[in-house]
């Protein structure tokens, strides 16, 4: 089946998948080829592809993405997102530190707006980090 | 005539400024190409989304939805896009005529506003002005805005807008259109329109979970941003191409002005030549006599 991830910055991936493994706001949910067509809002986090059947887990595809909406007709998901990171442009150590810095902000932001952009950093940075973490874990298996 | 000395130095002085004014149009060529395909670059993402809200009317009652409430307009959110720089011919006195505009009509219907100004000409202005509520300034925006500026615009619109502050919000930003047109627009964001022309592209028999309601609150949430964050770039793309063409036409005076005043340096060159040529024959006649 076709994925189509697609951000305000244009569509990220367009290619023919097997699998995808994506955190909705009712629990994560895998979807294959054949899945019902289903609309759903996805939760900032990690989404996985696989591409082939019979690919192990090692093999798999990982994105951070910040929340959005997952549309699933017969052989095609569409993924509108706000933001994509493909997982291997995430460096796990730069990810840790800038949520740390970003934690570091938000306790010592001074007015409202400086206090929502260090919650923005935060919960950006942690999903970035959640994925690392996530990609070096499959790849060790 | 004035002095060679003095033509000279003036057109040395032009002529560093015609090296400026072209780096700084080459400059601005090359991120206007940029900007322009960022500018296109978001259109997938509309469609998908009108698809989906299209889709989802078929549900729900997509008037009903806090985004898509239409009251009477009492006060009125107006975001002004203009850019950070200046030297770019007149993108950022049109828009700023443009909003003047939209304040005095509103001053005639006894509307209120506030103002959200992106853009330090935009703010600048703004704020000498009495006619208007600033409501936020934002200054220095990337060339490629990514999701986050606009989260922060986006969020404070939806909450002035969903708790009834303002009755409606509207966009005035720069069109862009090709490279030698760029049209100023006023597009209303709040409340969000439903467009029934887009063909659907979500099969009918899909199943919305967690329901159609937080669904559509999503789908909408992002069509609004897509709708803010479409003006910022076309507002990007125009300002740059308003930059080079400005750059282009100053570098092109200064070539006319530097063929002008070398032509006036010839002239009072030869003119003292032909002066000093008569002073010299007319003492060798003196000598002569």
């Amino acid at each position: 089946m076709n994925l189509k991830l697609i951000t305000m910055l244009g569509t990220k991936v367009d290619e023919e998948i097997y699998e995808l493994i994506v955190s909705t706001s009712t629990g994560e949910i895998a979807v294959f080829p054949g899945h019902e067509a289903l609309v759903t809002l996805a939760v900032p986090g990690a989404i996985a592809v696989r591409h082939h059947k019979g690919d192990p887990d090692n093999k798999l595809e990982f994105f951070a993405i910040s929340g959005g909406i997952v549309e699933i007709s017969q052989n095609a998901i569409r993924v509108l997102v706000d933001e994509a990171d493909h997982g291997d442009d995430i460096i796990e150590a730069e990810s840790r530190a800038a949520l740390d810095r970003a934690i570091e902000l938000r306790e010592s932001a001074q007015d409202q707006i400086e206090l929502e952009k260090a919650h923005q950093l935060v919960d950006r940075h942690s999903v970035r980090l959640k994925v690392a973490e996530l990609r070096r874990h499959h790849r060790r298996q | 005539m004035a002095s060679t000395q003095v033509i000279k130095s003036r057109i040395r002085s032009v002529k560093s400024t015609r090296q400026i004014t072209k780096a700084m149009q080459l400059v601005a060529a090359s991120k206007m190409r940029r900007s322009q395909e960022a500018a296109k670059a978001s259109a997938p993402y509309t469609l998908a989304a009108r698809q989906l809200l299209n889709a989802l009317a078929g549900h729900t009652s997509v008037s009903d939805h806090p985004l898509f409430v239409k009251r009477p307009v009492k006060t009125r959110l107006l975001i002004v896009i203009a850019s950070d720089k200046g030297l770019a011919g007149s993108y950022n006195t049109s828009i700023i005529k443009a909003y003047t505009e939209q304040l005095q009509s509103d001053d005639k219907a006894g509307v209120k506003n506030t103002t959200i100004a992106i853009g330090r000409k935009a703010s600048q202005f703004v704020s000498r002005i009495k006619d208007t509520q600033i409501m936020g300034v934002y200054q220095d925006l990337p060339d490629r805005p990514d999701g986050r500026e606009l989260r922060s615009i986006l969020d404070s619109v939806r909450v002035k807008f969903t708790s009834g502050e303002v009755d409606a919000v509207d966009v005035i930003y720069t069109e862009f259109i090709n490279t030698v047109k760029q049209l100023q627009r006023i597009v209303r964001v709040l409340p969000a329109g439903f467009d029934s022309e887009v063909e659907p592209g979500v099969a009918t028999d899909a199943v919305y979970e967690p329901s159609t309601a937080e669904v559509l609150d999503g789908v909408a949430y992002r069509l609004v941003g897509a709708q803010i964050f479409q003006a910022l770039l076309d507002g990007r793309a125009s300002e740059h191409s308003m930059r080079m063409l400005a750059m282009k036409n100053a570098s092109d005076n200064a070539s006319d002005l530097i063929e002008d005043l070398t032509l006036a340096m010839n002239k009072a060159r030869q003119g003292a030549i032909t002066q000093e040529l008569a002073e010299i024959s007319a003492g060798v006649e003196a000598l002569n006599e």
